[in-house]
């Protein structure tokens, strides 16, 4: 079946698939246009940013500080920032550069305590609840594969994740935490700066800011005049080429 | 009126007795008369003084304002000027939303903070998806109807010329609506996005009737207020002027009748004499940090169910030692929010999720009590909007990270969601206290409880149960769903004695007669109804009765006999 049609089909969905694994990455399309993180996604010829002159200054001037080099760590120590680093990609899939820098958008957010107006009742507040999650992971790998979280290699990492995900991690810190909660604390705070940065739109094909030009084709499959359209083939040249033996 | 006329003056009838589209500026966002707004002094007693510039405090004050009274509206947050402080943004709204720290807990503690609490001028309703429905007549009398619940002192009867003033004002643009009692909206429904169409097939094929509306936003022009643009961002506070808040629909026809709304003003205390009559206000001038004390004949709290509670339970007194109108345990009790799971559908076109208003289609059917569904009171349905991180969220709840949370973010074009608002029932234990945590101020911060009951977890799974349904009908390829919480309503509720209600049909607390609960925190059930437009309603009503001097503040203090009681023991 063309590669298309199995799209159309959902195909690639995870819940359709065995394990509720993702396809490998190495199937996508490669972004053309501007950038996306690790340079894959569905819309290769897209950049939110050629839009950038439509939006108004205020919203220009916050989506485009996010582009900006960041201002150096200052709530992450040395040792949590490794940590914390593999972490924030192991959530996100970010195994190779181009990276969206989720763990020093995470300190800014920490540093500066913008919390999110609420805290459960058996939980610290964000700020050490991620610092006890992160003493946590260490402890966690340490036990297991003998090296820190972020030393660990990515499977190993992602092993520990799905536990972390399902709430049933164990250790010293963790057998006082309530874990379940502690994941949604620091995933929370992850994915918000991931899809809030421009390269994420891109890979996603999002509109970005639409004000004030706002949308005029609102019905299912139409596409404004400066959207382009979603990919699916790989590559072409790629396509044909042979697999090396 | 006929319906074939209502259908003729759609968007042609301008409200009465409210200028603010009008008093608005055509060229920049914000409110242009708030230059020359009167200043009264703190010594100065006024006629009211109203904390928090939400639905009720800002209906409140512009009706009163309108009678000639002198009014100082009390506001935590900023006064915004939405050309320079809000954004197309996701993350970058942080500031609409109450943040600082709030407790939570109870075997369902609800999420606050973007989900349901708002900082500001234009409260809550800066941030709301823009759902304006109204409550239906059923829902003032659930516990005799249905069992459940409670019965309202004031009937559905008394809010009907409330609610079409309202919606003239906002106004609300929507198909004429076939559930509750039947009625129509002052402008047409908008044009329905692909996602929302999609919505609606899934429905037709389960034998679900939907209509296009209710929504507070206008189509087409209104006094100096544009027209919507359908760029999807009505949760991240409208910067186009088109959806309606109390910043645009009432603030600027108040200060032009002389209320002035002070802002970055966080009230601490509601100061009673001996007598028991409320006095004034203590609050704290964010700016300078300093403890200031607004004088005032009669006090208004409308601050929604948690800060207006946490406010009562802070002034405490020897009279009152566990919190003002607290002598009979019941401030800060049934205090509810809506269960809003939302399941999305995959699609094989792209749908773009995040194009045109999140809040388009919806449905009541469900509304009533059914009792082959196996609980009493029901759900609505409604579609509702996709941005980045928001969808991230939810494909996270569905339990995928990593690679497939990235794969089905790459597949965010194709996907249409839709919620419910299931109604949960009010609980004494459900209940807003003291924690032991202190604000930047010293003061304690909120402690939020709450706990489902089994009525409320069946009505949930089966309304979940019921989009998955629809969604499969409408031959979604996959479907993904997330459990959540929308709206906080209660707290403060109206009632018949002051043995299960904190305040009166009239709004005024059992022991203060000069102090009024004039926002969502006096309901005592919240249906399956977004809450804004009630709230707003509710706030006209008691200017109302204030106005007409039908409530009589100015006598004596007046006390019940069972707080007669209290103070001789």
């Amino acid at each position: 079946m063309p590669r298309g049609d199995r799209y159309r089909n959902a195909e690639h969905l995870p819940n359709l698939r065995a394990g509720r694994r993702a396809p490998p990455a190495a199937t996508l399309p490669r972004q053309r246009r501007g950038t996306t993180p690790q340079m894959v996604g569905r819309y290769p010829d897209y950049d939110v940013m050629d839009s950038a002159h439509t939006w108004d200054a205020a919203t220009r001037r916050v989506v485009e500080a996010r582009l900006r080099p960041r201002p150096g760590r200052r709530f992450f120590s040395d040792d949590e920032a490794d940590t914390a680093r593999a972490l924030c990609d192991t959530v996100t899939a970010q195994d190779r550069d181009p990276r969206i820098p989720v763990m020093l958008m995470v300190d800014e957010k920490l540093a500066d305590r913008r919390f999110d107006g609420y805290r459960y009742e058996d939980m610290p507040d964000d700020d050490q609840t991620w610092r006890l999650v992160l003493r946590g992971l260490d402890e966690v790998a340490q036990r297991r594969y003998g090296a820190p979280f972020a030393r660990c290699a990515e499977d190993a990492r992602e092993a520990i994740c799905e536990q972390f995900s399902r709430g049933v991690l164990q250790g010293r810190v963790f057998d006082q935490l309530n874990c379940k909660r502690a994941w949604t604390v620091v995933t929370r705070a992850i994915l918000a700066e991931f899809y809030s940065h421009p390269w994420a739109w891109n890979e996603i094909g999002f509109g970005g800011p639409a004000y004030p030009r706002g949308y005029m084709r609102l019905g299912e499959g139409l596409r404004e005049p400066h959207a382009r359209p979603e990919a699916v083939h790989d590559d072409p040249v790629r396509e044909l080429t042979p697999p090396a033996p | 009126m006929s319906t074939a006329l209502a259908g003729l003056l759609k968007g042609s009838r301008r409200p009465r007795d409210n200028d603010s589209a009008w008093l608005l500026d055509p060229q920049r966002r914000g409110v242009p008369n708030r230059d020359r707004m009167r200043h009264y002094d703190d010594s100065d007693e006024v006629d009211l003084c109203i904390v928090g510039a939400g639905a009720g405090g800002s209906v409140l004050a512009q009706r009163l304002a309108r009678r000639g009274w002198r009014i100082v509206v009390l506001e935590s947050g900023p006064f915004w000027n939405p050309d320079e402080d809000w954004v197309s943004d996701e993350a970058g709204s942080h500031q609409l939303y109450w943040t600082e720290t709030r407790v939570v807990g109870g075997q369902d503690p609800v999420e606050l903070g973007k989900n349901n609490s708002g900082h500001g001028v234009g409260g809550s309703m800066v941030h709301f998806a823009g759902y304006a429905p109204r409550f239906h007549p059923s829902d003032f009398r659930t516990r005799s109807q249905d069992g459940v619940g409670y019965d309202w002192p004031i009937s559905y009867r008394d809010l009907k010329k409330h609610y079409e003033a309202i919606e003239r004002e906002l106004p609300v643009a929507g198909q004429h609506w076939p559930w509750g009692e039947p009625h129509s909206y002052p402008h047409s429904p908008h044009p329905v996005s692909g996602m929302a169409a999609r919505v609606w097939k899934g429905a037709l094929r389960m034998g679900i009737e939907m209509r296009v509306g209710p929504v507070a936003i206008t189509n087409g022009v209104m006094g100096n207020r544009p027209h919507c643009i359908y760029r999807g961002f009505c949760l991240q506070g409208c910067k186009v002027d088109a959806k309606a808040s109390p910043l645009i629909t009432h603030l600027p026809d108040a200060i032009e009748h002389g209320v002035e709304v002070r802002a970055e003003s966080r009230a601490i205390r509601v100061e009673v004499d001996d007598a028991d009559r409320a006095t004034g206000v203590v609050y704290i001038d964010r700016r300078s940090g300093e403890r200031r004390m607004q004088r005032a004949a009669s006090v208004a709290v409308a601050g929604y169910s948690i800060e207006t509670s946490r406010l009562l339970l802070l002034s405490t007194s020897a009279r009152f030692p566990n919190g003002l109108c607290n002598n009979e345990d019941q401030v800060g009790r049934y205090v509810m929010v809506q269960g809003a799971p939302q399941v999305a559908g995959r699609f094989p076109d792209e749908i773009h999720p995040y194009k045109g208003p999140p809040p388009e289609v919806s449905s009541e059917q469900f509304y009533e009590t059914d009792e082959t569904r196996g609980f009493a009171r029901g759900f609505s349905l409604q579609t509702v909007g996709g941005l980045p991180i928001g969808w991230a969220e939810h494909v996270l709840a569905d339990g995928h990270w990593g690679q497939a949370l990235r794969e089905y973010m790459r597949d965010f074009n194709h996907w249409a969601v839709m919620g419910v608002l299931c109604e949960l029932l009010p609980l004494p234990n459900n209940r807003v206290t003291l924690a032991d945590e202190k604000d930047a101020y010293g003061m304690p911060v909120a402690h939020m409880a709450y706990t489902q009951c089994d009525n409320d977890r069946r009505n949930i799974a089966y309304a979940r149960e019921l989009m998955r349904q629809l969604w499969l009908q409408a031959e979604a390829q996959d479907v993904l769903a997330i459990d959540r919480y929308a709206h906080l309503i209660g707290g403060c509720r109206m009632g018949f004695g002051p043995d299960d209600s904190v305040c009166d049909a009239d709004h005024t607390t059992w022991a203060v007669r000069n102090l009024f609960i004039a926002d969502g925190s006096c309901c005592p059930t919240q249906g399956s109804a977004n809450p804004a437009l009630t709230i707003m309603a509710l706030a006209s009503r008691l200017a109302e009765r204030l106005g007409s001097r039908s409530i009589s503040f100015q006598r004596a203090a007046w006390r019940s006999g069972r707080q007669r009681a209290v103070a001789a023991a």
